[in-house]
């Protein structure tokens, strides 16, 4: 019995993992909670303690949630990214991961569908923190082009750590990897402008977020924030944004290829 | 052997324990060292505020709140140690012998207390080095190390109350988040004059708040004895209040196992 | 002509120093049920996951199915259904839930997919079971939605990773009635790792031993006993007997083999039918005996000489001693 022609099972095939990884969130919610939590906690937490930087003259916002907020759904996006992974990692470890090696679909699929559903589990924290947004003392000034704007940003967030973690699953094949994962995404974001703008940072940390890819994806997740959303905010963060996945995805695709022939 | 010899080898114990694993150590050095240079780097700016206190720079702020930080990622540790000598069997070999049964939490605090004292003084060190000035000099130093050495022993109890209630060392590094849940609902980093609505109450009632301005007192001022009596009290508290957890703790464990 | 279905050429795999598979050769003919016999770590999974493009050979070439596991693993794995080691199905996922996922992944529509499931089910008895979490599943259950996961596509080569460790007796048998029913009705072709060699011995038409990474017997598992020698006959003798007239009546039937004092042990030349002659010789001499043992040669013992090892973690009895007088 012949399968059907391969491009069009490869596509059935990300799409199934892609929707067994939305089906599995209630199943074992506690992976997934924290990237619900984690964000809400930054906004109240960085909101609260760091609200006088508001004050500070050149900061581009007299409203600190307007600031920390992009900031803060950029990080759930990208845990949940970083959650397929860790399921990825999972079917690794107890050997369930066999199970897409061994279908006849191209390797290429095999590494989009946990993507996929990546990007999809981003859509999660990405719409708690829109009510969020609405329902708090923060504005998108820019308007539609400013949701657009930071959805994109969150959304291609969530796929660039997914590759991010898919690259270390396939590598390590281990849960225990997880600490990496994170950690990883940590220093990227926090090595940028994620508390201040490029202007007001000093020392060391000035120069690393200048050079920092996600400076310009925070730059774009922000501007509806904080003004009207022009292409000159609008390009650079585009740019690093699908510089940043396109590398992550040679990473795991990489990683994948490595594995098995 | 006499009940202070039995206390002097468990603490001694936990301590090499806790030297010996080059990861448990790390974060609780590292990690507050990083934190605190990338903050450094942010908010420096910040210290220019209107209502910011006098400081060197932000690193003079925030190393009161880097040495806490520090302690609790090493209270997680005396936790862990604790649910690990359960899951791994020790704890039954302690009771199985005559030594005392309270000296078995004791005795983890007093490795904790000793953990908390060096980190106190090795943070200040560093951040001295890079040209931070403790303006209390070395009776400030010496004031928040002893500080430092009650809060460990204080938050240690409480995760040791967790790692002897739970058994699994696990739930006890699950417990990480929730602890620091608290200092990052406070003024550890950043001064409570210039936070303003609920969060500045919250930040306010929130003892780890204070347990840090009276530590940061002594850093960015001088010597403050009553600031200093203040961190102290806080700690004691936290200390008085997780004893009586461990011990209860340890009371249930007892019972359960026979 | 037999078709050959699975061919491999000096297949190596090292994994940095250590050479797990070192130099294999096999030729498995279509229909044929083959076991490959070894104690853990021999390099048994090994050499099944390269057989099944979940490993790049180190060395070597193999062929599955007419193609090759390199060049053509897609191919490879359109013919092949695989159930692995330990079995490796999701505990958080229903058992319909697996078998659609697992239609997808073979190309198989959706019609399609829900009536094979529901045959599928039907074949390994989980009708009942299908909508539960496999998490709650028992160990012969989970081993058997594996089997029915591996058949989902039909395959004409099945790889059946020790399908039957950690299971009770019972579900072990059920499962080897499985694979014979899908070798004699469908004609499939299995290639069945095993460390017991009860069941190399009761399913495989052919085995090979494989120790230490490389092929140290091969062939139908009745030849590789036979080829070890014949089986030994054991008499034992009541208290005070006559053990020198015993044995000048059993000599003429096969050389003395030392034993325990009471017993007289001869290797049976003639093979395991002379025992009704030996047993009539011994009553016409009026030599009374309390009982006679006849110990056929088992894979162990083929086994044991091509290794000077006994097979580590078989559960049977070093030796079987089947009762006869």
């Amino acid at each position: 019995m012949k399968a059907p022609a391969l491009p069009a099972n490869s596509l059935r095939v990300a799409w199934a993992m892609a929707e067994r990884s939305i089906k599995l969130i209630p199943r074992v919610p506690s992976t997934f909670f924290p990237s619900l939590i984690m964000p809400i906690f930054l906004v109240v937490s960085f909101g609260g303690q760091f609200a006088g930087l508001a004050l500070l003259p050149g900061f581009p916002t007299d409203q600190i949630l307007n600031w920390f907020i992009p900031m803060a759904t950029l990080q759930g996006a990208a845990f949940a990214g970083i959650t397929t992974g860790l399921g990825v990692a999972r079917d690794l470890e107890n050997g369930f991961f066999d199970r897409f090696l061994l279908s006849p679909a191209r390797r290429g699929a095999l590494v989009a569908g946990p993507l996929i559903g990546g990007v999809l589990r981003g859509f999660l924290p990405l719409i708690l923190l829109t009510f969020v947004t609405i329902f708090s003392a923060a504005t998108v000034s820019g308007g539609l082009l400013g949701w657009i704007t930071y959805y994109v940003a969150a959304l291609g967030m969530a796929l660039a750590a997914g590759a991010w973690a898919f690259g270390l699953a396939i590598r390590f094949k281990t849960m225990q990897v997880a600490p990496l994962m994170q950690t990883g995404l940590f220093l990227a974001v926090f090595l940028s402008t994620a508390q201040m703008p490029l202007e007001l940072i000093g020392g060391w940390l000035h120069d690393v977020a200048r050079f920092n890819p996600m400076t310009n994806v925070l730059a774009l997740a922000r501007e509806g924030f904080l003004g009207e959303v022009t292409w000159a905010d609008t390009w650079p963060g585009l740019v690093s944004l699908a510089g940043m996945a396109a590398f992550l995805i040679v990473f795991a695709a990489r990683g994948m290829r490595k594995i098995i022939p | 052997m006499n009940q202070l010899e039995q206390l002097g080898a468990l603490a001694r114990r936990a301590i090499v324990n806790t030297s010996r694993q080059p990861a448990s150590v790390v974060p609780s050095i590292l990690f507050p060292l990083i934190f605190m240079s990338m903050s450094a780097g942010a908010l420096n700016k910040a210290t220019e505020l209107p209502g910011f206190p006098q400081v060197d720079g932000f690193m003079q702020f925030a190393i009161s709140a880097t040495i806490i930080q520090g302690i609790l990622f090493g209270a997680i540790g005396a936790g862990t140690d604790m649910a690990r000598d359960i899951e791994g069997g020790f704890f039954d070999r302690l009771i199985a012998s005559p030594v005392s049964r309270a000296s078995i939490v004791i005795g983890r605090l007093a490795g904790a207390a000793t953990l908390g004292f060096v980190q106190g003084i090795v943070f200040l060190l560093i951040v001295m080095l890079l040209g931070v000035t403790v303006e209390g000099g070395v009776a400030a130093i010496a004031m928040i190390a002893v500080a430092a050495a009650i809060i460990a022993a204080g938050v240690g109890a409480v995760t040791v109350s967790m790692g002897l209630r739970t058994g699994s060392s696990e739930a006890v590094q699950g417990a990480f988040p929730l602890i620091f849940v608290f200092l990052f609902f406070s003024s550890a980093f950043f001064p409570r004059d210039l936070m303003s609505g609920w969060f500045k109450t919250v930040a306010s009632v929130n003892p780890l708040s204070h347990l840090v301005e009276g530590l940061r007192t002594q850093v960015i001022t001088g010597v403050d004895i009553g600031a200093w009596l203040t961190s102290i009290g806080i700690g004691a508290s936290i200390f008085a209040l997780g004893l009586v957890l461990a011990l209860a703790a340890l009371n249930g464990r007892l019972k359960a196992s026979h | 002509m037999t078709l050959t279905h699975i061919k491999a050429t000096g297949l190596v795999r090292r994994f940095g120093e250590i050479e797990a598979v070192a130099g294999i050769d096999l030729e498995v003919a279509a229909g044929e049920v083959f076991g490959f016999l070894g104690p853990n770590g021999a390099g048994k999974s090994t050499t099944v996951r390269m057989l099944t493009t979940l490993l790049r050979p180190t060395e070597g070439t193999a062929q599955v199915a007419g193609h090759d596991v390199v060049q053509d693993a897609d191919d490879v794995r359109r013919s092949i259904g695989v159930a692995l080691q330990d079995a490796a199905i999701d505990p958080l996922m229903t058992g319909r839930e697996l078998l659609a996922l697992q239609a997808v992944l073979h190309g198989i529509g959706r019609h399609r997919s829900a009536e094979r499931s529901q045959q599928l089910l039907h074949t390994v008895g989980l009708t009942k079971a299908a909508d539960r979490r496999v998490g709650t599943y028992s160990g012969g259950m989970r081993r058997r939605l594996d089997l029915a996961l591996a058949l989902v596509h039909e395959p004409i080569v099945l790889f059946l990773d020790e399908p039957t460790t950690g299971l009770d007796p019972n579900s072990r048998v059920a499962l080897w009635e499985e694979v014979r029913k899908l070798n004699r009705d469908f004609g499939t072709t299995v290639f069945l790792t095993t460390q017991y060699l009860e069941e190399a011995d009761q399913l495989a038409g052919r085995i090979a031993i494989i120790d230490d990474g490389k092929i140290v017997a091969d062939g139908a598992p009745a030849r590789l006993k036979a080829e070890v020698g014949e089986p030994s006959l054991r008499v034992a003798l009541p208290p005070g007997a006559d053990e020198a007239a015993a044995e000048a009546v059993l000599l003429p039937y096969g050389d003395r083999v030392a034993d325990g004092k009471g017993y007289v042990t001869i290797r049976l030349a003639g093979g395991a039918s002379k025992v009704g002659m030996v047993s009539r010789a011994l009553d016409d001499a009026g030599i009374e005996i309390e009982g006679l043992e006849l110990h056929v040669p088992t894979l162990d013992d083929v086994f044991q000489k091509a290794t000077g090892r006994r097979l580590e973690g078989a559960e049977e009895a070093p030796a079987e001693m089947e009762e006869v007088g």
